[in-house]
């Protein structure tokens, strides 16, 4: 684009070509990999096939999310809204079931997952609503709207249900939170309620799996015994309230004032938090269970749950700092490594191209966060930076939890690593997003 | 603040430091995995994807001096089967499955469950093992047909002489828990090894086991079989010659066993070199019980009911009447001999008040008479006249109470016995103790193997050589990696004449007196009967004696113990007739 300024000619580039190029590097390199890992398939060659039709539809994704405004998504906000709601309740009714979740569309030979969509549309949607409360965003009460605007969509996803879709999404839109300015008291709330609702099934999982923990008495006795007696956890919840109003008398004598509110809502959230996650541990399903035994102790059961980590780290660390060489990677080649091409694929490219390989993308990652996080910085209006927040908050989580899942700091939680695992619909709607980052860069403000 | 009308700068860029922090701890994580740990999980991945099947190598085998093989190997195979590709429809494996019922005469629908399952799995499967040449021939035909089949060639230990020197060969077991934590971090062995448990076979373990071989598959995570990495033929053990002789050993374990009690010990040695010609202890074993190896338990009970204990070196006995020798030869040594002083036996003597029994009333005794009948009278005088230490210093002197240095496990030392020893211990010695040395009795033991050591250095004039079994060792390209050399560990240097004096005694008493059971047409016997006092039972009897052919060096040194015996000239002299005419090949 050329601008005449003054008498000036500026010519002012209209692609990040860093952002870009990152972009066609990680695809490159993801080919390859899952061509190397669907090789071993029965239905490698039909992976291979999809794949490659997915790449120009990805393209289209890019470029349309690049050349369309997105300003646009801000004024008709309302709208993207309602296609967001349209296309997850159709996926529920007129989905098809796979592995007993309905959230893919078959259309012919091909399956569509909307909520790989919606996840993007979503942050649109959410961008919008905090640049139009940007002057009260530090009040509670755009936090509660801003959930009540989330909710339905979530409902509509745990009801296909799909939790590892929500893995990603709701950290990506608690970053966009805090990027939007949100009072840090209510993130610390948030957070209070989020950490006791994580922690709680974690803790009694691992009090049910090691038995011996909770014979030793003490605190770990305790936690394990609010699992199951009412008695207990109703108990816990005074000890909180108790333990909230000590540290505030404490506070108190050294001389730091606290309003006796927030201290009593700081309570109640962990309270209502530990409730959260007793219910979620009530609820929680067979393999979501062993995901978390495997992940407090992967060698325990080397053959059952904690094999799939198992394996996947030994393909890592078998390849070395060079790795295998493509294709020739035994652990994923005889099938120790499960769901190679999706969420494990890491394994592969470990494997096969090694410590260089797995750093590069690693890199490659590091560079997608560092120029969306730039645009965000240069962008033309709010809307604009906070929706590459948005894209930054979600990939920046997808980074996170498949890297960390690997190498055993986050438990197994199916989620795909974009642009290097198999996955159409991932792939169009990730390209879709940096599309959407590129827009926000090439009607950036400049400053002459 | 400029763009903060627009946005949160502060947070962006604290939210890129938690992204980059976020990289760091990654990238810090993958270099543990990849490169710092990645040997073992190289390891790991290598342990993944590769199955092996071995085969044991034949052990080496143990042979007698004249070749023949104490302990061989007998051909086993084992018949296994590796799918591939997709599996073949019914009418196939039926075939299968008959023809090979047929050649191997077990049920056809056992086999059929197996390649069923072979099929299903995609696993190697082990359709049947230890299977004889002869029924695997046939079954070598029918890999033509069928492929897939594989023949695994393994070995199993035999023994075809069975009791033949089962004490030093010893046998073979299943690997045990001590005996892993012993071999198990020698990468050779694996759990179902089959392992030495005594004798040579566990003391030269390492010799013997050569290296296994095997057939190295690569598999996928549930095991179906990819492809045959390769095919390692194993390297055969290394072949043992022990210095046994074959006729010698033969004879001893046969005729001990027809002795009065067959109980006992033997042990037979070259004087010219300390070579074991024969090591027998009776009752024995054959090692062959095991061969079939079978669960611990059963091996257990086994186990109990052979005997191990190798008398020849662990068990401790008096010397009784062999040991007037000494008394014999302090005497000369010390110039209190004199040849033709008689004494007068009376059928006892009386020392403090002390009776002291001779076993027969013998009359007037010179030395030649006092050898030749044993009189215990004449070696009370003459022990009495030299004095208890010097006799405690010529038993120093044949090494008695000391290992013999043979490369056996357990050996025992035996009992050194006289005033030095109790004066260390801090007990008193009285004239009734210097009587019961003289004669060999009291708080004296020794081992079969210290006896017979002691005939040979009698036999060769006082060189006392470390006896030893093993000739050579020969690994399977034929090159030798042991070759025996004859250790001299001590000389017994007497004065002039000594030697010749005890020899001439020691003819004397086989040739007209307590050994004549010993006397062999053509050859000239030298030896000594005793009969050990048991306080448990009946006496043990002893025979000690070196041989020689008419007018040449003596070349067979032997001692006999017969358990319970009674006496030594009525048990355990007809046993070393028996084993010396084997030794020179005399019907």
């Amino acid at each position: 684009m050329i601008i005449k300024l003054s008498g000036q000619v500026i010519k002012r580039r209209r692609l990040d070509y860093m952002l870009l190029a990152a972009l066609v590097l990680l695809i490159a390199t993801g080919f390859l990999v899952v061509l190397s890992a669907a090789g071993g398939l029965s239905f490698g060659r039909e992976i291979i096939h999809k794949y490659i039709s997915a790449v120009p539809l990805a393209a289209g994704a890019f470029i349309f999310g690049w050349l369309f405004n997105y300003q646009i998504y801000n004024e008709q906000w309302k709208a993207v809204y309602v296609f967001i709601l349209a296309l997850l309740g159709a996926v529920l009714f007129a989905g098809a079931i796979v592995r007993n979740t309905s959230g893919w569309f078959r259309l012919g030979s091909f399956s569509v997952q909307p909520a790989e969509i919606c996840r993007i549309a979503l942050v649109l949607v959410a961008a919008a609503f905090l640049t139009r409360n940007s002057r009260n965003v530090r009040d509670f009460k755009t936090l509660v709207l801003f959930g009540m605007l989330i909710a339905p969509a979530f409902l509509l996803i745990m009801l296909q249900p799909d939790f590892s879709s929500l893995v990603i999404t709701a950290p990506a839109l608690l970053i966009l939170l805090y990027a939007a300015g949100v009072n840090l008291f209510y993130f610390a709330l948030l957070g209070a309620f989020a950490l006791a609702a994580g922690v709680f099934p974690i803790l009694w999982t691992f009090t049910a799996l090691r038995p011996e923990v909770m014979e030793a008495g003490g605190f770990m006795y305790i936690i394990g015994r609010t699992a199951h007696s009412w008695v207990y956890a109703l108990g816990f919840c005074a000890a909180v309230l108790a333990a909230f109003a000590i540290v505030w008398q404490g506070l108190k004598q050294f001389r730091v004032y606290l309003p006796a509110v927030f201290v009593f809502i700081m309570a109640s959230a962990v309270i209502s938090g530990f409730w959260c996650g007793f219910f979620v541990n009530k609820h929680l399903k067979n393999y979501q269970r062993k995901r978390i035994e495997a992940f407090l102790s992967p060698e325990t059961d080397p053959k059952g749950a904690g094999y799939n980590v198992l394996q996947a780290r030994i393909a890592m660390g078998a390849g070395g700092v060079t790795g295998k060489g493509l294709f020739s990677g035994t652990q994923s080649k005889l099938g120790f490594v499960p769901e190679k091409h999706t969420d494990f694929i890491l394994a592969v490219l470990g494997e096969e191209l090694g410590l260089l390989g797995t750093l590069c993308v690693l890199a490659l990652y590091m560079v997608l966060l560092w120029r969306t996080a730039a645009v965000a910085g240069m962008a033309g209006d709010r809307y604009g930076g906070l929706v590459c927040c948005g894209v930054f908050g979600i990939f920046f989580t997808y980074m996170t939890v498949n890297f960390g899942m690997l190498i055993g700091f986050v438990p197994v939680a199916g989620v795909p690593l974009p642009f290097i695992s198999y996955g159409g619909s991932n792939l169009v709607a990730s390209m879709w997003a940096f599309g959407l980052v590129e827009s926000v860069y090439s009607r950036r403000l400049t400053m002459v | 603040m400029k763009t903060d009308q627009f946005f949160h700068t502060r947070r962006l860029r604290k939210l890129l430091i938690a992204a980059c922090c976020a990289g760091a701890v990654i990238a810090w994580r993958l270099i543990d995995i990849q490169l710092v740990s990645h040997q073992r999980y190289a390891h790991a991945a290598e342990e993944n994807r590769t199955q092996i099947i071995y085969h044991t190598a034949p052990r080496g085998r143990i042979l007698a001096n004249n070749g023949a093989v104490i302990a061989g190997n007998l051909p086993a195979f084992s018949l296994y089967y590796m799918p591939a590709g997709r599996p073949p429809n019914k009418e196939y494996t039926d075939a299968f499955a008959a023809d090979i019922s047929l050649h191997l005469a077990i049920p056809e629908d056992e086999i059929f469950r197996k390649l069923n399952n072979a099929f299903k799995s995609g696993k190697a499967t082990l359709l049947l093992s230890n299977v004889s040449p002869q029924k695997i021939f046939a079954v070598a035909e029918l890999q033509v047909y069928y492929s897939g089949l594989y023949i695994l060639e393994e070995t199993k230990r035999y023994y075809p002489l069975g009791f033949f020197a089962s004490h030093l060969v010893g046998y073979m077991g299943a690997m045990d828990n001590k005996s892993w934590l012993r071999l198990g971090g020698d990468a050779d062995y694996r759990l179902n090894s089959k392992i030495g448990k005594s004798g040579i076979e566990r003391h030269y373990e390492s010799d013997l086991k050569g290296l296994d071989g095997g057939l190295m598959l690569e598999v996928d995570h549930v095991g179906r079989v990819k492809r045959i990495i390769k095919d390692n033929k194993w390297r055969a053990g290394s072949d043992i010659y022990t210095t046994l002789n074959f006729d010698a050993q033969k004879a001893a374990q046969d005729s001990i066993k027809k002795s009065l009690t067959g109980r006992g010990a033997i042990v037979a040695l070259d004087p010219k070199t300390g070579a074991v010609l024969a090591m027998v202890s009776a009752p024995d074993f054959d090692p062959n019980i095991f061969a079939p190896y079978g669960d611990e338990e059963v091996l257990q009970s086994k186990k109990i009911s052979i005997p191990e204990y190798n008398l020849a070196i662990q068990g401790m006995y008096p010397p009784a009447s062999p040991f007037k020798i000494i008394t014999a030869i302090a005497a000369a040594q010390t110039g209190r001999l004199d040849v033709h002083e008689k004494v007068n036996c009376t059928g006892k003597i009386i020392l403090n008040g002390r009776e002291f029994k001779c076993w027969h009333r013998h009359g007037e005794m010179d030395f030649m008479d006092g050898m030749a009948h044993s009189c215990d009278t004449y070696f009370y005088t003459l022990g009495l006249k030299t004095g208890a230490s010097h006799i405690e210093q010529i038993e120093r002197l044949f090494r008695f109470g000391r290992q013999t240095g043979i490369d056996l496990p357990f050996e025992k030392s035996g009992n050194l016995y006289g005033p030095a020893k109790r004066a260390r211990n801090k007990t008193y010695w009285f004239g009734g103790d210097t009587l019961n040395l003289s004669i060999g009795q009291g708080e004296l033991l020794v081992t079969p193997v210290q006896m017979a050591v002691f005939a040979a250095t009698l036999a060769n004039k006082g060189k006392i050589w470390r006896p030893y079994y093993i000739e050579q060792i020969t690994d399977a390209d034929g090159k030798n990696t042991f070759e025996a050399e004859p250790e001299q560990i001590a000389e017994a240097k007497l004065n002039d004449g000594v030697y010749e004096l005890i020899h001439q005694s020691l003819k004397g008493v086989v040739d007209n007196a307590t050994g004549r059971a010993a006397k062999i047409k053509g050859l000239d016997v030298y030896g000594k009967t005793g009969t050990a006092q048991n306080p448990h039972g009946d006496d043990h009897g002893w025979f000690v004696a070196f041989s020689a052919r008419e007018g040449q060096e003596p070349d067979f040194a032997i001692a006999v113990l017969v358990e319970h015996g009674k006496g030594g000239a009525s048990a355990a002299a007809p046993v070393a007739r028996e084993v010396i005419k084997a030794f020179y090949g005399i019907k």
